[in-house]
């Protein structure tokens, strides 16, 4: 590490490092969520009473890179009369913003490797406005459905578009006030250190059992919000398969419509790299100041609790109807989250002085 | 020159010129969507701008409000009125282009006058590193200040906002339809107390409320009430 400071420059050796971080974390992250699909489908049939895919390989395991090669020899049609470059704008800002965020999850404590001198967290970014960032993507999000749903010249796209992007940016607000409890808790906004404060004390640290104020409120006010945000079950009416055909996606094939369905699963992923390094402690866990590497294991083990929690409400709640959710959004969840801040504010104002 | 300072300026011709091109094609674009998202990609090039001044709160606020909510508004707007493309039109007011350059040149002039001869005290070539060993940027101060010594118009700026909302759904609020009153498909229903047809100067007086015509005429609610 140090012969590489001195031939490359700090900088340079600094952003080789991150590189090398954001490859590893893409590459993770689009192999966790191919798996997903798979889990999601044999999850699911086997909530239903039938058997999810098990053809490709053994017991199924082949079947994301079996989808892939369908995905990719499958005939491109672009509407004729739809705006080309919006066409194809949109499902590249969906898959953009969707895995934008992941590089500033701490993934671990610092690791020392051995028989050297080299230490690094285990985050490929780690500054200042994190969680603001996280905030700031998931806001431009929206667009990615948005415009899809316009640029399709079909009106059935074009309501499953503004729908969800109606159910979108309201439920935006609930996800960013509920955060706001866990930012008072922590008073910063670096994930890492938010997850540094929950270390310790047999995971009565974390944020939702934190004294003086446990954030479960919190917590469960995110989780609604996030599986609205990722267009889930209840919450997935612009892509209802029996309503509108199939909501914004209607007239995207192969490819395209490749990156709509892996920009879904990475948004539930992180979406739940967020609840988990919020709230439920992130890397902490038994044994993690000893081994810093089993840090990665709790991580990813949360996260796929989570990940089962999604698919497991997708294949027991029926839908939400549109006028339903955004009253539920707007005249229950946003005061709920307002009221969880007030109450959080108090507390700590009152006790952590 | 350091390796910083290289990246620095780089990234400020880069983001500079994302700006610029972004504003060009939002004002030379026929598709209102287009112009749109141009808008979105000015708002993202100034976020990277204010990145490189060390203004990360500000960077994020600015994706947050401006990129993420308000142009989502516009772009709602834009789908929802489906406003057509523009057709290009002859230049009627031909005098405005020799304004236009003489307002652009003294534009070009302050900007040169501010490049050349305004000095900077020297040693801060880096204005990254001199804000960051201030602290401005960073979240923390600027809650401090916000909420210290910058209180008054903060809640000045949030009453605003409450009166530009509720102005909003004032004005854009329809006839409150009483439960025990028959909404019949086809009925013309005019908000109560704001406009008397008959005091109108020259309208012809109608009659404002048609339910009991539209209910015989279609003849689906043979029980409606007469109220006139």
């Amino acid at each position: 590490m140090d012969w590489l400071n001195n031939t490359l420059g700090p900088t340079v050796t600094h952003g080789l490092f991150q590189l090398i971080g954001i490859s590893v974390a893409f590459v993770g992250v689009l192999m966790i969520v191919a798996y997903t699909v798979l889990a999601e489908r044999r999850i699911l049939g086997f909530i239903q009473g039938r058997v999810g895919p098990n053809r490709a390989g053994p017991g199924g395991v082949l079947q994301p890179f079996a989808d892939l090669l369908k995905f990719i020899f499958k005939e491109e049609i672009i509407p004729d009369k739809s705006t080309r470059f919006i066409y194809v704008l949109a499902p590249i800002i969906a898959i953009t913003t969707a895995l934008m965020p992941i590089i500033v999850y701490p993934f671990g404590p610092e690791i020392h490797i051995p028989f050297t001198n080299i230490a690094f967290p285990l985050v490929v970014a780690r500054f200042d406005v994190a969680l603001l960032y996280v905030l700031a993507i998931t806001s431009i999000g929206v667009y990615g459905i948005a415009l899809a749903g316009w640029s399709s010249n079909n009106k059935y796209s074009l309501m499953g578009g503004l729908r969800s992007a109606a159910q979108l940016i309201s439920y935006e607000l609930s996800l960013g006030l509920s955060l706001v409890g866990v930012v008072l808790l922590s008073s910063t906004l670096d994930l890492y250190s938010i997850v540094e404060q929950q270390s310790g004390w047999f995971g009565l640290q974390w944020n939702i059992f934190k004294l003086p104020a446990p954030q479960l409120l919190g917590f469960i006010i995110y989780m609604i919000s996030a599986i609205a945000e990722t267009n889930r079950v209840p919450f997935d009416l612009p892509e209802a398969e029996t309503e509108l055909v199939a909501g914004f996606h209607t007239e995207y094939s192969a490819l395209k419509f490749a990156l709509f369905f892996m920009a879904e699963y990475v948004n539930m992923f992180t979406v739940s790299m967020l609840a988990t390094t919020l709230f439920l402690g992130g890397w902490n866990g038994p044994g993690v100041a000893t081994f810093p590497i089993l840090g990665i294991f709790y991580f990813l083990g949360k996260i796929i609790f989570f990940l089962f929690l999604y698919i497991w409400l997708r294949g027991t709640l029926p839908r939400f109807r549109f006028d339903q959710l955004m009253n539920f959004g707007w005249k229950f969840l946003l005061p709920v989250a307002i009221l969880n801040l007030i109450v959080t504010a108090t507390i700590v104002f009152f006790f952590a002085t | 020159m350091v390796m910083a300072d290289f990246f620095t300026i780089f990234m400020f011709f880069v983001l500079a010129g994302l700006a610029i091109g972004s504003a060009l094609a939002l004002v030379a674009q026929r598709n209102p969507l287009y112009s749109a998202i141009s808008l979105i990609g000015v708002f993202i090039a100034l976020a990277g701008l204010y990145l490189t001044l060390a203004a990360p709160f500000i960077a994020a606020v600015q994706i947050i409000v401006y990129a993420g909510a308000i142009m989502v508004l516009v772009v709602f707007v834009i789908m929802l009125l489906n406003v057509e493309e523009e057709v290009r039109q002859p230049l009627r007011l031909r005098f405005l282009v020799p304004v236009a350059v003489l307002l652009a040149a003294v534009l070009f002039a302050e900007a040169a006058f501010i490049f050349f001869f305004v000095n900077e005290p020297a040693g801060t070539n880096n204005v990254a590193a001199a804000i960051n060993a201030a602290g401005t940027g960073l979240t923390r101060n600027i809650g401090i200040g916000l909420f210290t010594t910058y209180l008054l118009p903060f809640e000045i700026t949030s009453i605003l906002l409450l009166m530009a909302l509720v102005g909003a759904l004032t004005l854009s609020r329809r006839a409150m339809v009483r439960p025990h009153e028959l909404v019949v498909p086809g009925a013309q229903v005019l908000p109560m107390h704001m406009v008397d047809p008959t005091r109108v100067g020259d309208a012809t007086p109608v009659k404002a409320d048609t339910t009991a015509e539209a209910a015989a005429l279609s003849g689906l609610f043979d029980r409606a009430h007469e109220r006139e």
